[in-house]
């Protein structure tokens, strides 16, 4: 639904590298791609995120020509590319792991591809010292892959590809062996790779860090379909579905019935006993069942009653730190019984919170998001 | 008293790792190395008279004089070498399939069966393709009763028959080398070769090849070496003569009991060997200790 829509905005004028209509691919009776519809505007950095087994990669796959969809459509700049075999379609993979060929040095891996699309030989010196420039790499022609590091395999792999211009750059998980230094430094890199290349970059990954840090356009991807597309801002704010919800960034999850409703505003009465009020964009009749998510950096804690008026004010009793630096949380429980986890700020009021404290959390009734309950799928926690 | 133990430790892991090496060092100098220190001194003297021998290089010069030995010596090392990279041209692409397409059941099976025909005895295979091939045999008696030929036709003691023995027996000993370097090659390699453009013929010459040139070198230099000092296939299928060098080596030492001159041709069959296994090694610049690993 939310994917089509995007697909005609995206229709409207901007000229697009690739687009899919209803792409379909069954591993016998298990759907591993269910008619995913969705177009990418040039030059666009979009990630397709999902949980391992949601068919990312089957899709990946598929748009490199490794895999035939059962039905349904791939266009690369408006061709259909259906019966095109992967060594002649305008795209080019970043494996998961690198693929680099080890019996080849670096500059021959990079010749490769170039060899093959008919670049002639006094070109290639040029353009492979021109391309391990960009990726930072100068000088490293002559190396052999098994003396590089994680990160320059990595740089090796993306100027590989690049050097052959393709239309679009597909990366399945490039970043996943790489320790969280190294890691943190290649989101930044590929972000001004791609916009230094100009070129299309499809990036799929199970770490929604990777797809919000870097990408203009994320998709998440469950169970085989898109269950939302939208800028990284769009999906952290406004998630369109509870899965989404649950998905990206951390949320707590309470189940409650519907008591009432007076505008925008609703009253929910959480399994717990607890009274929320909650911001609800869908007519909720009172008595139906929804699903409330509530980040835990939204809501503040103070050690007396805040003073100014809040929608939800709960008295609760600390009952952990979970200590992660800058993303510390603390686990509180209210006196019926639900457990919230909150974001802890660093600041040196709470650094001696103790087990057992009673403080208060706090929170404004449109910094929740809920969603009716399901009548078979609920959403999985994550 | 802190030294004591550990020097008693180290004299005990001394001892055993001497007794460990023993058989294998026993088994090398016993049967390899003596055999042929006996066998060069053997080589280099000359029956003068009953029981009195001289040194002498007579059974040498005798190998380059006589055309016979020295034309049969080359047959072989060509046939020996034609039979390795037909081995090879047939046992690579059943290979790649069993390492690469093919997973799970139906690949042990169709490896299973790669090693099934090693059951049996050289003897028994050989005989297999005799009754395939003689006058009267299988291949013979089709033909005549589709009307192709009038007659029986003799099929065996030609150089055909000998290489179809020699490459079948030689098979399982390229495949199993081959399989096992190709297993390693990781399959996203190959998909690496075809995404950036490459056809089938490139991503075999410049992916999997030269990540299988270990494989293919072992296997060249096992099945080369058996080949060369074949004696049964060439003698069978190939009839009395055959010209096979091993065949030259039997008629010295036990029809002529010519010791001295049998003992040169084995020297002169290994030196054969080494030279034919390091010059195929320098030409495709592998090591010999990375291929035999």
């Amino acid at each position: 639904m939310s994917d089509q829509a995007f697909a005609l905005d995206a229709g409207a004028g901007v000229q697009e590298d690739l687009a899919c209509t209803l792409l379909s691919k069954h591993f016998g009776e298990f759907a591993a791609v269910d008619e995913v519809s969705f177009s990418i505007p040039r030059g666009a950095f979009f990630s397709i995120l999902g949980p391992s087994g949601c068919g990312k990669t089957t899709l990946l796959r598929m748009l490199a020509g490794f895999q035939q969809p059962d039905s349904g459509d791939i266009l690369i700049k408006g061709q259909s590319v259906l019966n095109t075999p992967p060594n002649k379609r305008p795209v080019n993979m970043v494996f998961q792991h690198l693929a680099l060929f080890p019996t080849m040095s670096v500059a021959e891996n990079i010749a490769y591809g170039l060899k093959r699309k008919g670049v002639p030989k006094r070109e290639h010196a040029t353009l492979i010292d021109a391309v391990l420039a960009k990726v930072q790499l100068p000088d490293y022609g002559k190396k052999r892959i098994d003396q590089l590091s994680g990160g320059q395999k990595q740089r090796v792999a993306i100027a590989r590809c690049l050097v052959l211009n393709p239309a679009v750059l597909l990366l399945d998980e490039p970043l996943g062996a790489l320790d969280l230094k190294l890691r943190e430094q290649m989101k930044i890199e590929l972000k001004r790779l791609q916009r230094e290349f100009n070129t299309t970059f499809v990036y799929i990954t199970h770490d929604q860090s990777e797809a919000l840090v870097m990408s203009d356009q994320v998709a998440v991807m469950n169970k085989g379909r898109f269950e939302q597309v939208g800028t990284p801002q769009e999906l952290y704010y406004h998630p369109k579905t509870p899965f989404v919800a649950s998905f990206i960034g951390d949320s707590n999850q309470y189940v409650g019935k519907v008591q009432g409703q007076s505008g925008k505003t609703i009253t929910v009465v959480t399994e717990h006993g607890v009274r929320l009020l909650s911001q609800s964009s869908e007519e909720t009749p009172p008595g139906s069942r929804i699903t409330v998510f509530i980040r835990p950096e939204v809501m503040q804690i103070s050690l007396g009653q805040p003073e100014a008026e809040q929608d939800n004010c709960l008295q609760v009793t600390v009952l952990r730190t979970l200590f992660d630096g800058a993303r510390s949380q603390l686990q509180v429980e209210t006196a019926e019984g639900a457990v919230l986890t909150v974001a802890l700020p660093q600041t040196a009021d709470f650094h001696a919170l103790e087990p057992g404290r009673s403080v208060y959390v706090s929170w404004q009734a449109n910094q929740c998001l809920c969603f009716p309950v399901a009548p078979v799928t609920r959403p999985e926690a994550v | 008293m802190s030294a004591e133990p550990g020097s008693l430790k180290r004299t005990q892991y001394r001892l055993g790792f001497w007794l460990l090496l023993a058989p294998i060092v026993l088994w090398l100098s016993l049967l390899i190395i003596l055999p042929h220190i006996d066998m060069v001194l053997v080589s280099l003297r000359e029956r003068v008279a009953s029981r009195q021998y001289e040194f002498s290089f007579s059974n040498y010069t005798e190998f380059f004089t006589e055309p016979l030995y020295w034309n049969t010596f080359v047959r072989t090392a060509v046939m020996s070498i034609v039979a390795t990279a037909l081995t090879l041209i047939i046992a690579f692409p059943v290979s790649f399939y069993i390492a690469k397409v093919l997973s799970g059941k139906p690949k042990m099976a169709l490896f299973i069966l790669c090693l099934i025909p090693f059951w049996v005895s050289e003897l028994v295979r050989t005989y297999g393709w005799m009754i395939l091939l003689r006058e009267t045999g299988l291949v013979s008696g089709a033909l005549q009763w589709l009307g192709l030929v009038d007659q029986p036709v003799e099929m065996l003691y030609n150089d055909v028959a000998i290489m179809v023995g020699l490459i079948y027996t030689s098979m399982l000993f390229m495949v199993v080398p081959l399989v096992t370097t190709l297993d390693s090659l990781d399959k996203s390699l190959i998909e690496a070769g075809y995404d950036l453009g490459g056809s089938s013929w490139h991503v075999m010459k410049s992916i999997v090849i030269p990540h299988a040139m270990p494989g293919i070198m072992s296997g060249c230099i096992v099945v080369f070496m058996l080949t060369l000092g074949n004696y049964l296939t060439p003698t069978l299928l190939g009839g009395k003569d055959s010209l096979w060098f091993t065949e030259q080596i039997y008629t010295q030492f036990i029809t002529r009991f010519n010791w001295e001159q049998g003992a040169a041709f084995g020297i002169l069959l290994l030196v054969l060997s080494s030279l034919i296994v390091w010059l195929g090694l320098k030409i495709t610049k592998q090591s010999f200790t990375r291929v035999m690993s």
